[in-house]
């Protein structure tokens, strides 16, 4: 029974290269080559760095093109203007901010107060830390935003507390990919739906099966590593600023929970956490519970010879400007930190996506997965394998998993159909290899988006023992994402044996609908 | 399906070669052409469609199945009513 149906011939594309379709992978390609290069020998993580591999390898695509290279740059504008891209900055900009200014009202301090408190030590750290994480990212639905607020928050404080920095890391990626995989309002669970055809709700609760199963092992392996990897040494000084009154940020990270389960938009979910969290920053920072005052959450430096410049004076007002040297003159605070630490990686992001429709459109893609379909996926569980790991692929070569997702997801639908495999398993099968491939390999956008805010820790205010040699460098995390690679094993386990299978005729699906 | 429903549903092990009863009613992918017809691939089970038109392939139909070997998962079955169109 191999003769399953063959016509599946790739379309012409709309974009020829000399080389054939494959010359299509070329931006993509020479960017990935880049940040090997950049990150995994050199060690060096500056993203701007690698927002100049991604302009390089779209120049050097363009040189390949046949016939007018103006179909190619309108390709790139395409790219670049999809709204996945769109999604993945208003995540990043908003949970930045947050993230930000939760550091700045002492939540670090809050949390190596509890932990020492309910003396969770350091082989405990990372298996709880994957759990914050994991309802983190579930709540808020972006893995993203969790890999930056954890590394900026929880990754100091289990530093402090002689957990093993490689570890943590993992483990904060570990719970970004739990929620990015399971929650309603991740942008990752909506693609997948919404292209196999099912609703979001049918397919959250579906995946559970798969997801509890990885977690509960993941957990375990935390713990096992944690008692058996070393931490760092970090000064004791460092520790004397614990405070419970750091705690008290858990209050806005639930408003951005709550809001974001009950189905509120992600803008509005964080937004109303953003503003919770400034009203307990001034209000226990006028207290003196705090160590924080308005001009550490926004400032205006304004240079003497400046019109205004009396307004550092001046009531209320005056608490968020500064007078400073012309030199000096800058806007500041967590919120424009929060927010422009970021701006590489939109850059990055465009560019990516980008790179991404000029393979979708060359016809690279497409011819990768005609092959998968006449030649490999010839039995279903071999449709299946070939769905698992040709997303597995694709998200393990492109760094925004959104964008790898969406080029993927026509191929899954169609692979899937043929076997009659339902749009529950499919958008399954699509996510879960989606989020875990997404924050496992160097070059993924959620290991540079934690690596990036790590960086941001060296020297910063907050964590002033903070220094250069305590960066974990992404090359050195892959193995600790325990749950991405067990999320992986899980769907390869379950393609083979049937586990969570699923026919059209077992169960329709509901109308698509947005939660 | 309840709530608590759609978090058990498909927690089982399912077997590639579902097998189906004459006279039993099921919606199934148009998966192919098969000879003059169409067929029905579910799984790596096949349910031949003799009679079907050949545009009827990636619509969603409702087939009743008239017969089923169980040794070698293959069957043949009648076009009940279309119920998705195949995508253009």
């Amino acid at each position: 029974m191999s003769d399953i149906e063959t016509d599946t011939d790739p379309p012409d594309p709309e974009l020829k290269f000399r080389g054939g379709p494959a010359a299509s992978a070329i931006p993509v390609a020479v960017f990935v080559v880049w940040a090997v290069v950049q990150s995994g020998l050199f060690g060096i993580g500056d993203t701007t760095g690698l927002v100049v591999g991604m302009l390089v390898g779209l120049i050097a695509g363009m040189l390949f093109v046949r016939g007018d290279w103006k179909t190619y740059a309108d390709v790139v504008f395409d790219g670049m203007t999809e709204r996945v891209a769109a999604t993945a900055i208003v995540a990043w900009l908003w949970a930045g901010m947050f993230a930000q200014t939760i550091q700045t009202g002492g939540f670090v301090d809050g949390l190596v107060w509890a932990a020492e408190a309910l003396s969770v030590g350091p082989a405990l750290f990372p298996a709880v830390t994957f759990l914050l994480a994991g309802l983190l990212a579930t709540g808020i639905g972006t893995g993203y935003g969790t890999a930056i607020a954890f590394t900026s928050l929880v990754f100091p404080a289990g530093l402090l507390v002689g957990a093993n920095p490689a570890l943590l890391f993992g483990a904060i990626l570990s719970g970004a990919v739990f929620g990015d995989n399971l929650a309603p309002v991740s942008d990752t669970t909506i693609v997948s739906a919404v292209t196999q055809n099912a609703d979001i709700g049918g397919v959250v609760a579906s995946r559970f099966k798969y997801a509890v199963v990885a977690a509960v092992l993941a957990f375990v392996a935390y713990l096992v590593a944690g008692s058996t990897l070393p931490g760092v040494d970090v000064t004791g000084d460092a520790v004397g600023g614990a405070t419970v009154w750091g705690l008290v940020h858990l209050l806005d990270i639930a408003v951005v929970i709550v809001l974001a389960v009950g189905g509120r938009h992600i803008i509005e979910a964080v937004s109303w956490g953003l503003i919770v969290a400034v009203a307990l920053n001034l209000a226990l920072g006028a207290a003196d519970a705090l160590s924080v005052t308005p001009a550490d959450m926004l400032v205006f430096r304004v240079p003497e010879t400046a019109p205004l410049d009396g307004l550092a004076s001046a009531p209320v007002v005056g608490a968020v400007v500064e007078t400073a040297p012309s030199a000096d003159a800058a806007v500041g605070g967590s919120l424009y930190v929060g927010a422009s630490g970021f701006f590489p990686l939109i850059v990055l992001t465009l560019l990516i996506v980008a790179g991404a429709k000029v393979m979708q459109r060359g016809g690279g893609f497409d011819a990768v997965l005609t092959l998968l379909l006449d030649r490999v996926a010839t039995t279903v569980r071999r449709a299946e394998l070939t769905m698992v790991l040709g997303t597995a692929l694709v998200n393990a070569m492109v760094t925004i998993n959104t964008a790898a997702e969406i080029a993927i997801a026509p191929y899954v639908r169609t692979l899937g159909r043929r076997f009659n495999v339902n749009g529950y398993r499919r958008a399954n099968i699509l996510d879960a290899n989606t989020s875990a491939l997404g924050y496992i390999f160097p070059w993924g956008g959620g290991v540079l988006a934690g690596y990036g805010a790590m960086q941001g820790l060296v020297g910063a205010e907050a964590t002033p023992w903070f220094t250069s040699a305590m960066v974990v460098n992404p090359v050195t995390v892959w193995p600790y994402v325990f749950h991405g690679w067990l999320l992986v094993a899980v769907f390869v386990v379950a393609a083979w044996t049937g586990y969570g299978r699923e026919y059209v005729a077992d169960r329709r699906s509901d109308e698509v609908s947005r939660v | 399906m309840s709530r608590f429903g759609a978090f058990l549903a498909g927690l089982r092990f399912r077997t590639a070669t579902p097998a189906y009863e004459a006279g039993e009613t099921l919606d199934a992918y148009v998966t192919g052409r098969d000879g003059s017809g169409v067929r029905a691939r579910i799984g790596d089970t096949v349910l031949r469609l003799p009679d079907a038109d050949p545009a009827l392939v990636d619509a969603l139909v409702r087939l009743r199945v008239t017969s089923f070997d169980p040794e070698t998962h293959e069957g043949v079955a009648d076009v009940v009513e279309v119920v998705v169109e195949a995508e253009q």
